[in-house]
């Protein structure tokens, strides 16, 4: 194994633990408890992390981990009642932190960057909880209780102040204040908060670290790094201080700071913390720090029965696959053939073909995956996204253990993602009360669901918020200049400005949403997928989007078909019957179409030779046969030669380069190898009756 | 000279960009082809094969120059008829060159294929003004002296069709 492949075992194995370890977080939290199995599991995960990343020297990633491995040594030796509920919210938050934590860097480790270094206010964090699960308040007393609330609420990063030995006994009372990254000036921005504070409070009663703000630009770096310290002498001055940081311009967060004497030989808050537990604790703190190898892995007990593949390996085998399923038909269906008997080459030909559909149904469930993991992930995101935008979603998934192509998986993840920030931030209704008044629950329901039709994923996501208002939709299309002042458009075309590039309407650019690249881009990249976006919306109601993604790698029913030379397959669940009729049957409308009449009503008659242009095939309708096709709300029939009869068939993309002439709006979704080499076009009955309307 | 014209259109505004890449990489190999009495050349590198079997099934709603496609051992080909591609009439028959670029396969249907020859690549010049087809990366004097060969730009002939 080379270096490298260590390091990529490495990011893959703990991305896999982080996203264990979330779920288990998101679950517990909202029981607001771990049970004991998750607590060994967690403790397990961390305990992994840190073996890992110490044998990688990742040694930061290594001493948090441990931290937090510590953490829930004791939350294991005690169980969860060691935790008091009010401290529960910053115990899942801070591990949530942690995973997001984690993953940032395992970015920077694939991307080769350097890891971030200073951990030290995070692991202050996790050590005032581990402080706090230990049930030993700090001599400064007043720490947790002064904790102002309102504070701890804002400030998710600080859930309570923090143990410090910076600063003095003279100034006991910090604040850490952190600037948003990258907004220029922070030595001055730092010294408009020092004059602020001068408003209530005198010079002689606070002091900030680091000194001379005003005039040295150099030490912006330093505030950037550290942040920036104030410190008071009274603890009623902090709290006067804290709603104006809050309010101050470009402030990212901060936290509050005690001073802690430091104890002589300690530097590190860590061990720090640890000097002082009791000496029980202490004691059943020890076997924690060695455990690497008294510790057994909970995991290893049970034979891994995952192993991981190579994705290119997986395409290989699918290719040859598909290879070997054409050649057989080739073979047993060989012109040679004609006219022999051959009983023992039919039963083995038989065989052969029970052997290679198994086979082939093996390989294409090799790279099917359950969309559950790219769901599940929405469940942070709409709980993160409550917190911050104080609103109360609940998240509905169904059926998340639908099977979609791995690619697939992989590019939906991000669209789905789009789609959720966009119905919490732009459609849940801002105000509970709008919600009451409307009539609806006042949790606001964001609905995520899959659905394997067969010949294509249908992903929905729909939430029961404001809807999209048209009005304001199309003031802001006609000042993007995309829509025109002069003219109507209907409701439909007025949501699709809304996937329109640039287009956004949220008044604000917020944090999560309304940059305006989030619509087109979720259309691009589905798109891209061969697939379609469409948005319905009903004002009051709430607004519901539906990705449609074909199964790349499909086997299909399908019946063919021939138009003069060319061989078409229809997908058989498209069709109804297949009528032979006479010409005196068709009906002529005002504009030279053509209608048959079917059991209950009348249909429009398509010919394909005629929309296609195809060079040969029957003109009269007794010499040709009437399919009479149905997809979603449209049904009518479509003209052709003759039936050649159903077969099941290995669906191919066309070429990326025939696909650039937008021939999939002409009802072309694919083609697929026939027995004898020939190659049949896949016909999709809905794009081809909507590119007949126009 | 009215056959070359569909190549050297003159855009007078748009200034020469097309520069062989690869400087001093001593010399390439190119397969040269013939189209209506041109002599077109392409980097071997980009050629998969050469067929002189084979059948178009007809893909409606492509340009005319799309004949169809092609099923090569299980690989979906299109085929362009690189005459009408340039406007010139088709012919009765010729072979079919694959070219795979940036993994973007392509069979160009040409009258003939005449050799293969290492080009040196300091010899193969832009052309004197930008084409409105924009189908050719420069040009180069024969080493034997047999005549002028155009360089087909594969990158343009594969990503045309792109948003139109």
């Amino acid at each position: 194994m080379s270096n490298n492949d260590i390091l990529d075992m490495y990011i893959y194995e703990t991305n896999t633990l982080l996203e264990q370890l979330e779920s288990i977080v998101l679950d517990a939290e909202k029981e607001n408890t771990f049970s004991q199995d998750n607590v060994n599991e967690i403790f397990r995960i961390m305990h992994t992390i840190k073996g890992s990343s110490a044998m990688m020297e990742f040694d930061t990633l290594a001493r948090v981990s441990h931290r937090i491995e510590d953490m829930f040594f004791l939350i294991r030796e005690g169980t969860m009642s060691v935790v008091k509920d009010e401290d529960r919210p910053a115990l899942f938050d801070i591990m949530l932190h942690s995973v997001d934590y984690f993953r940032e860097e395992m970015e920077k480790v694939e991307a080769e960057q350097p890891l971030n270094e200073d951990v030290d206010s995070f692991l202050g964090n996790i050590n005032s909880l581990i402080a706090k699960i230990k049930g030993e308040e700090i001599p400064a007393e007043p720490a947790s209780k002064a904790a102002p609330a309102p504070a701890a609420e804002a400030a998710p990063t600080a859930p309570a102040p923090a143990q410090t030995t910076e600063g003095s006994a003279e100034f006991p009372y910090g604040l850490r204040v952190f600037f948003d990254e990258g907004c220029g000036m922070e030595n001055l921005r730092a010294f408009m908060l020092v004059t602020s504070v001068q408003g209530f409070c005198a010079d002689t009663d606070f002091t900030y670290q680091p000194a001379g703000v005003e005039s040295d630009s150099a030490l912006s770096e330093v505030v950037i790094e550290h942040g920036f310290l104030l410190q008071f002498r009274s603890e009623a001055d902090r709290a006067r201080a804290v709603p104006i940081v809050m309010t101050a311009g470009s402030v990212h967060s901060y936290e509050e700071q005690n001073y802690v004497p430091a104890p002589p030989p300690a530097a590190e808050p860590a061990p720090a913390a640890h000097e002082a537990a009791p000496a029980a604790q202490k004691a059943a703190a020890a076997p924690a720090a060695p455990s690497g190898g008294a510790q057994p892995h909970q995991g290893q007990g049970q034979k891994e029965s995952l192993i991981s593949v190579g994705l290119s390996k997986l395409d290989q085998l699918s290719a040859i696959v598909g290879e070997i399923v054409i050649t057989e038909a080739m073979v047993t269906g060989s012109p040679d053939l004609k006219g022999l008997h051959l009983d023992a080459f039919s039963k083995s030909a038989r065989q052969l073909r029970k052997l290679t559909d198994e086979l082939q149904d093996v390989s294409m469930s090799l790279r099917m995956i359950p969309v559950s993991n790219t769901f599940q992930k929405m469940n942070r995101i709409v709980r993160d996204m409550c917190k911050k935008l104080n609103k109360q979603v609940k998240l509905t998934l169904v059926g998340e253990d639908t099977e979609v192509d791995k690619t697939i998986v992989d590019s939906i993840g991000d669209p789905i993602m789009h789609m959720v920030r966009n119905s919490m931030d732009h459609g849940i209704e801002e105000n509970v009360q709008d919600r009451i008044d409307a009539g609806k629950d006042p949790v606001g329901e964001i609905l995520l669901s899959a659905q394997d039709t067969g010949s294509e994923v249908i992903i929905q996501i729909s939430d029961d918020g404001a809807g999209v208002n048209d009005e304001a939709v199309l003031a802001k299309a006609i000042r993007n200049g995309i829509a025109s002042p002069d003219i109507e458009y209907s409701h439909k075309e007025i949501l699709n400005f809304l996937m329109a590039p640039g287009f956004s309407t949220n008044a604000q650019v917020t944090e999560f949403s309304g940059r305006g690249v989030g619509m087109d881009v979720v259309k691009s990249s589905v798109e891209s997928l061969g697939g379609s976006v469409s948005i319905t919306s009903e004002q009051g109601k709430g607004m519901t989007t539906i990705m449609r993604i074909p199964l790349t790698m499909a086997i299909m029913d399908g019946m063919e078909v021939s138009v003069g030379n060319s061989i078409f397959t229809i997908p058989i669940n498209n069709i109804r019957s297949s009528i032979k009729t006479t010409e005196a049957a068709i009906l002529h409308d005002s504009v030279n179409g053509e209608m048959v009449k079917m059991l209950d009503g009348y249909y429009p008659v398509i010919r394909a030779k005629d929309f296609y242009n195809l060079p040969s095939g029957a003109e009269k309708i007794e010499e040709g046969i009437l399919m009479w096709l149905e997809s979603g709300d449209c049904s009518y029939c479509l003209f052709v030669d003759e039936l050649l009869g159903e077969q099941q068939i290995v669906v191919k993309p066309l070429p990326a380069y025939v696909n650039n002439f937008d021939i999939k709006n002409y009802g072309i979704t694919g083609c697929s190898i026939l027995g004898d080499g020939n190659i049949s076009i896949i016909l999709d009955a809905g794009d081809l009756y909507k590119a007949t309307r126009g | 000279m009215s056959s070359e014209n569909v190549l050297f259109q003159v855009e007078e505004d748009e200034v020469e960009k097309a520069v062989p890449e690869d400087e001093g990489a001593g010399s390439r190999k190119h397969l040269i082809f013939t189209v209506d009495n041109l002599k077109i050349g392409i980097d071997a590198e980009q050629v998969v094969e050469i067929l002189n079997v084979y059948t178009a099934t007809y893909l409606p709603m492509m340009p005319n120059y799309i004949l169809g496609i092609y099923n090569m051992r299980g690989q979906i080909i299109p085929i362009m008829d690189i005459r009408l591609r340039l406007g010139k009439p088709p012919a009765e028959e010729g072979l079919l060159i694959v070219i795979d670029y940036n993994n973007n396969q392509l069979g160009i249907q040409v009258d003939s294929v005449d050799l293969m020859l290492d080009i040196p690549v300091e010899s193969i010049v832009p052309i004197p003004s930008q084409s409105a087809q924009k189908l050719v990366s420069g040009m180069c004097t024969l080493p034997d002296g047999s005549g002028t060969m155009l360089v087909l730009d594969c990158e343009q002939l594969i990503a045309h069709g792109y948003g139109d």
